[in-house]
């Protein structure tokens, strides 16, 4: 059998059986298991489970469930209504400084949680009723708790820079390193946004209160004292300790990657016990199924995706692949630009673990060969995947605000979300242009790399 | 602590329709099944708290690493493994349990342009179907587990545990998954039922 058929019938198989309904886990191991009998020496099916045993062992894959803890742990507190009401309560002067704090306690509870939908949740179940209050339109309220709940994919410690660090073979330090300019860069933009688009909405209000006498709530001032804002302070601050104390264990070399995370797992546990009072067995036995329900699912989509990739590269699918992209000899930045299409549109259907574990072996050695920095694309790819959270059809995202709000129209939502996808390729295109806005911090922190561009 | 919250997954393409953290035994499973599926509950919740001693556990053993590196400046060598294999372990024994509320999640783009008959028929040849790989895989894993067994094989390293430990937790977890969806695909064939007398 050709490759080229060979290649075309795994395609097939595979997007038949995953369009099936079948989850996504077992249609990759029955793929992976199927060409296994027919096309590999029969003692190959004798080591499936031995294969699938040795990828998932691996420490740094096994961080993820106890990153998930530490965000759970987080995201089944008030934290995210306390963090979002203080940030409000700091930037109340600022004209949009509701919606720009909305976007900032985003950023935050997406460092510390590091899962986007818990970010929308958390901060949306109290943001996007207040905004709504205080007159901002629902589209443009839902618009930036969707936006801000994606940085929690790019902001470390991020599930999704995980597996990339597997799959790509990079630094895992450097990768979570590098998601911080540009989340930076993205923080600012949405805020931007929400400054102008308020400002709108606000002179919008304006003429109409001046036309016809109508007042609206985004016409009305509002104060915080000086005793107010302080007494926020006490019950976020530890959790920005925890935030930076993490990080120092990480970047001092303090702690592997896993033991950060099961660090930061146990000191988040620690915090909300002290400031929450949630420490009986009945309190932390919800967090700790929610935990194992999330990271058993991911887990069994992570290893099968392994096997799938092994089944993919012993039968040389992948190189072929990867071999036949290279001799397109496409420029540099059209065999950029057409990878991540291919990525937006899985994106339409699939999660960015699975994403990122089945292209990986075809992706990145053409990409390698192009010139491009591994990590680097890395966080393109996050960021281009991060859309996927919050486009149609199946933006996950999307859903969590249905749940907060479901008075708001799905069209006002994807109205007030499209602004904030521009925005987001937009700073696709200008990492493109300045690499170093990725590649700067980890160089400084962990010392320049060769970087073959 | 706020109870509203909605627990969501993390990084998914599309949430888990309804799938909450209760197991609940369907009206389609045949009664002389429901002593198993009453089983297979009480077994699962047994299971997960487990699962939630093997999650804390190892997150405190990875704590206790970087803490007695760092105070008492020994070296660390069982940590990472013996951390490894409570979260091998806690993920294959709980599988059935996510299984068992549909926590496996798939692309269900098709299921909504599907008629109704047709998709309680693709329903129940994506139980089935899922049944034959994991009762492979659970196969597969007793073979190794006794092999490992039979071999004293260990790991690598220097404290070198027998192997035997995390295969031993994959196959049972496994087993547990078969069952889980044996059941579950006797149900859904089951709901074919009423629909083809429907037809007749």
């Amino acid at each position: 059998m050709s490759m080229l058929v060979l290649g075309l019938l795994f395609g097939v198989v595979t997007l038949v059986i995953m369009f099936s309904g079948m989850p996504i886990a077992f249609s990759l191991g029955a793929v992976g298991v199927l060409f296994m009998a027919v096309f590999m020496p029969a003692s190959s099916l004798d080591t499936v489970t031995q294969n699938v045993y040795e990828e998932m062992s691996s420490i740094t894959l096994l961080s993820i469930p106890l990153f998930i803890l530490k965000g759970s742990a987080i995201g089944r507190t008030r934290a995210g209504q306390d963090l979002y009401a203080a940030m409000h309560a700091w930037m109340g002067r600022i004209p949009g400084g509701l919606g720009i704090a909305n976007v900032f306690a985003c950023a935050l509870f997406a460092a510390m949680a590091g899962s986007s939908p818990a970010t929308c949740s958390a901060i949306g179940s109290a943001g996007i009723p207040e905004m709504r209050r205080r007159g901002y339109s629902p589209g443009f309220a839902a618009g930036i708790i969707a936006a801000g709940g994606t940085l929690g994919i790019l902001l470390p410690p991020s599930v999704t820079m995980i597996l990339y660090a597997v799959a790509a073979e990079q630094s895992l330090g450097r990768l979570f390193l590098a998601g911080i300019g540009p989340g930076v860069l993205l923080v600012g933009l949405f805020a931007l946004w929400a400054a102008f688009q308020y400002q709108r909405e606000y002179r919008a209000a304006r003429r109409r209160f001046d036309a016809t006498g109508q007042a609206s709530p985004l016409l009305v001032d509002e104060h915080f004292t000086m005793s107010q804002r302080f007494s926020m302070l006490p019950r976020v601050l530890p959790f920005l300790i925890l935030l930076t104390g993490v990080m120092v264990a990480l970047y001092g070399g303090y702690a592997t990657p896993s033991e950060t995370a099961g660090l930061g797992s146990i000191l988040a546990l620690a915090l909300i016990a002290v400031i929450y009072g949630v420490w009986r067995v009945r309190d932390v036995a919800p967090i700790l199924s929610a935990t194992l329900k999330e990271s058993t699912m991911l887990m069994f989509i992570i290893g099968m995706s392994l096997l799938f990739s092994y089944v993919m590269s012993y039968l040389h699918i992948s190189q072929s692949m990867a071999q036949w992209i290279v001799a397109l000899a496409l420029s540099k930045w059209v065999l950029l630009a057409a990878i991540l299409l291919m990525v937006i549109v899985m994106g339409f259907f699939l999660p960015p673990v699975s994403i990122i574990l089945m292209t990986a072996p075809i992706f990145l050695p053409p990409l390698k060969a192009a010139g491009f920095d591994l990590v680097w694309f890395g966080i393109v790819m996050t960021i281009v995947m991060e859309t996927g959270l919050i486009h149609p059809p199946v933006g996950l995202n999307i859903f969590v605000i249905k749940n907060i709000a479901p008075d708001i129209a799905l069209g006002d939502i994807i109205r007030g979300i499209i602004p904030f996808v521009v925005l987001m390729l937009l700073t696709v295109v200008v990492i493109s242009a300045f690499p170093s806005i990725a590649t700067a911090l980890p160089d400084l922190v962990m010392g320049p790399l060769s970087h073959p561009t | 602590m706020n109870a509203d919250l909605p627990h969501v997954p993390v990084g998914l393409a599309a949430a888990p329709a309804g799938a909450g953290l209760h197991q609940h035994i369907d009206a389609a499973t045949p009664p002389w099944l429901r002593p198993l599926a009453r089983a297979l509950i009480t077994v699962n919740r047994g299971v997960m708290a487990l699962g939630m001693l093997a999650l804390l556990a190892s997150a405190l053993i990875l704590t206790s690493s970087v803490v007695t590196r760092y105070l008492l400046h020994t070296s660390t060598d069982w940590q990472d493994e013996a951390s490894v294999f409570c979260l091998v372990g806690a993920t294959f024994l709980c599988s059935a349990f996510v299984q068992a509320i549909r926590g496996h999640i798939g692309i269900e783009a098709v299921s909504s342009i599907l008629p109704e008959r047709v998709n309680r028929v693709r329903i129940a040849l994506v139980d089935v179907g899922c049944l034959a790989f994991c009762a492979f895989f659970a196969w597969k894993s007793c073979t190794l587990l006794h092999e490992a067994w039979a071999e004293g094989q260990t790991t690598s390293s220097s404290w070198a545990p027998p192997l035997w430990i995390p295969y031993l937790l994959m196959a049972l977890g496994m087993l547990l998954l078969s069952v889980q969806l044996a059941l579950q695909s006797v149900v859904s064939v089951n709901k074919l039922r009423p629909s083809l007398r429907e037809g007749a």
